[in-house]
């Protein structure tokens, strides 16, 4: 049978984002893939040296789409690190709110995602029907329902009352008990199992040997989550599970990302159970001191590092951002050999592309 | 000869198809949306895509005839049109005679080798993987179908549509004798149309629209209501073949019945293409000749003794 290059992207329907996968393909048997990357590339280190810090919290925001709160904690903690202060406990608390609620809208946004690309639009339309809770609590916070902006260097913009703090109970419940039948419907349902189960697996050396974290890694057995093992407050006093699967495989990789949804709900309530009075803000300069620091976050995709290396100005002198995505998209071509081109999407999908992070 | 006519243009033959072809449309989407908790269309929204398609400039990439393209989708739609001619709507049959239900089985099998054919002679390899997979979808869901049309011609002794909607007015319904067959044939008509979640030949997120990938404008949309007509006039056959109705009370009960029994069917259509994710190709075939045909088969003898 003759060898046939099936490209996908860097425009395609499977694709939310462009990259460029060149699949080469013989009859319906997948033979091997090439990625080519890059395609929105902002140059945001590059221009994160010609801005101030202040103004650099609105740039880093504007880096993912999805996770956008998770990178403006990080780099608000190492610019905090830099500066000496350690910010109130109850902006630490908001802060992990804020991160919690974006992981359970990550998660469901990706579970609709997989389910639309194996023709179950109904889960489809279902997971994102409950997403849009996250996001009106989110929005009823901070004001945006994608970009929060709720970060500020030395505290959060926002504070909640007894008012804010019954409606995210109230929304959350009301969240958990539409949600736990349609994550239950998705552990059960045969026709997902079938597609998903023995699809493209992943061994636990494969993903030390590339560097692969957060869902993706747990997926095969590898406990790594930055909460647990580098925790930023108030993590260090939450007290949660690290889910992990040892199968390595696209259903496993579909259930770490269900019970990381029901244990982020979990969290968000012992947040809102823990959160302490006091202020939200702390007065800080405008000049950082000279330094460098690294600092690690666990956003919905895996580990996000930020490293800030500071000359005493207004201005960054260099800041390196390694997001998750960028090391998932590694195993791409490694997944595509010994599969069938329907199960290209389940691939694809799998690992969670978020190609505006992975670019910068 | 001006009956006749009125029979080809206007009931049961042209336009009264493509209204109900429209009508099914807007039903199907209409519950699919349903089920996924949206609004869903306007009752003239099946119309109004077709109108806006026609409007379209039509396009072919470099390489592909221009006049094989054209006159396959109007080959199918012929097909199907004719095979409705053939299936009685509420009882009524211009056109009955013994053995029309191997000539529609016949003519509603040309849409899918024209679907196959289109998809090779475009030139794009999304068109191409999505012929190759309907004609393997074909042969995974043809026979365990045609086993489930010959359990009601079997009982009947008839192999006349019409017959076995008269024998099933002095039975009763064939659903209660082989509600298995029922059941295949119901896999077999998902398979038959491309629906979910047997999609396989034209999934978006795999082939982009598979052999209608490289389609566009006045082509693309005699495709569609080929599509539409297809399973508009499976349904009817399911109907006629498997619920039937009591004959000789008034044309208007008669309507009323088929009407409610066609719901039935598209709801069962839609509900399935919600609940189940699509198959792999693989995992069709392996469902096709492992369960469905067995299955058929022991239907069928099930039927023979029952006849006997």
């Amino acid at each position: 049978m003759t060898k046939n290059i099936i490209p996908i992207g860097p425009q395609h329907p499977l694709l939310k984002e462009p990259i460029s996968v060149n699949i080469e393909v013989s009859g319906e048997d997948v033979l091997g893939g090439s990625l080519r990357i890059g395609y929105v590339h902002r140059g945001i280190e590059r221009l994160a040296q010609e801005r101030t810090y202040v103004q650099n919290v609105h740039l880093i925001e504007r880096i993912c789409g999805i996770c956008s709160h998770v990178h403006t904690t990080t780099f608000c903690y190492a610019v905090e690190d830099l500066l000496g202060v350690e910010i109130p406990p109850r902006a630490q608390y908001i802060r992990a709110l804020m991160c919690e609620l974006e992981r359970i809208h990550s998660h469901l946004l990706w579970i609709g995602i997989l389910a639309k690309h194996i023709g179950l639009d109904m889960v489809f339309m279902h997971s994102w029907h409950n997403r849009e809770i996250v996001l009106d609590i989110m929005e009823a916070l901070s004001g945006g329902r994608v970009s929060h902006a709720a970060n500020l260097i030395g505290g959060v913009r926002f504070d909640m009352d007894a008012e804010h703090e019954s409606m995210v109970r109230r929304k959350l419940q009301k969240l958990g008990d539409q949600l736990f039948g349609v994550l239950d419907a998705i552990r059960t349902d045969p026709t997902i199992r079938a597609r998903t189960i023995g699809v493209a697996p992943i061994t636990a050396d494969q993903i030390r040997e590339y560097s692969v974290v957060g869902p993706v890694a747990r997926a095969s057995g590898v406990a790594v989550d930055m909460r647990r093992d580098s925790p930023l407050p108030p993590y260090d006093k939450l007290d949660f599970n690290v889910i992990t699967y040892p199968e390595g495989d696209a259903w496993a990789r579909t259930m770490v990302r269900v019970d990381e949804t029901r244990e982020s709900l979990k969290l968000c309530e012992s947040i809102l159970d823990q959160m302490p009075e006091g202020p939200v803000t702390t007065r800080v300069r405008r000049k950082v001191p000279a330094g460098e620091t690294v600092i690690r976050a666990e956003a919905p995709r895996g580990e996000v590092f930020y490293y800030l290396r500071s000359d005493g100005s207004e201005f960054p002198a260099r800041l390196k951002i390694r997001t998750p995505t960028l090391a998932a998209l590694s195993l791409i071509p490694v997944q595509l050999s010994e599969i069938r081109v329907a199960d290209i999407p389940v691939v694809l999908a799998g690992i969670d592309l978020c190609i505006a992070c992975a670019d910068r | 000869m001006f009956e006749g006519l009125f029979y080809l243009f206007v009931f049961p033959g042209l336009a009264f198809q493509v209204f109900c072809g429209l009508a099914f449309e807007w039903v199907d989407r209409k519950l699919l949306a349903r089920f996924q908790r949206r609004v869903g269309p306007q009752w003239y929204q099946p119309l109004a895509d077709l109108i806006k398609l026609f409007s379209k400039e039509d396009l072919l990439p470099t390489g592909a005839s221009g006049w094989v393209a054209t006159i396959l989708p109007l080959i199918s739609l012929a097909a199907v049109l004719t095979a409705g001619l053939y299936i009685p709507v509420a009882g009524f049959t211009p056109f009955s005679f013994e053995g029309d239900l191997i000539v529609i089985v016949f003519l509603m099998g040309i849409p899918t080798l024209a679907y196959y054919l289109a998809g090779m002679t475009s030139v794009g390899i999304y068109s191409i993987l999505g012929g190759a997979r309907s004609l393997l979808q074909y042969f995974s869901y043809e026979v365990p179908l045609l086993l489930a049309f010959s359990g009601p011609a079997i009982l009947s002794g008839s192999w006349s549509v019409a017959e076995i909607l008269k024998s099933q007015a002095e039975l009763g319904p064939f659903i209660l004798f082989q509600p298995v067959g029922f059941c295949l044939a119901i896999a077999g008509l998902i398979g038959k149309l491309k629906r979910d979640p047997l999609d396989i030949p034209k999934a978006k997120s795999e082939v982009v629209a598979g052999s209608l990938t490289e389609f566009s404008g006045g082509k693309l949309a005699f495709w569609h209501l080929t599509m539409d007509i297809q399973a508009i006039v499976g349904i009817f056959l399911l109907i006629n073949l498997f619920f039937g109705m009591p004959l000789g009370i008034s044309p208007w009960i008669n309507t009323l019945i088929f009407s409610g029994e066609v719901l039935l069917v598209i709801f069962i259509l839609s509900a399935s293409s919600s609940i189940f994710a699509r198959l792999r190709i693989d995992q069709l075939a392996s469902l096709g000749w492992r369960i469905l045909v067995p299955v058929g088969i022991i239907q069928l003898l099930f039927v023979i003794l029952m006849g006997v």
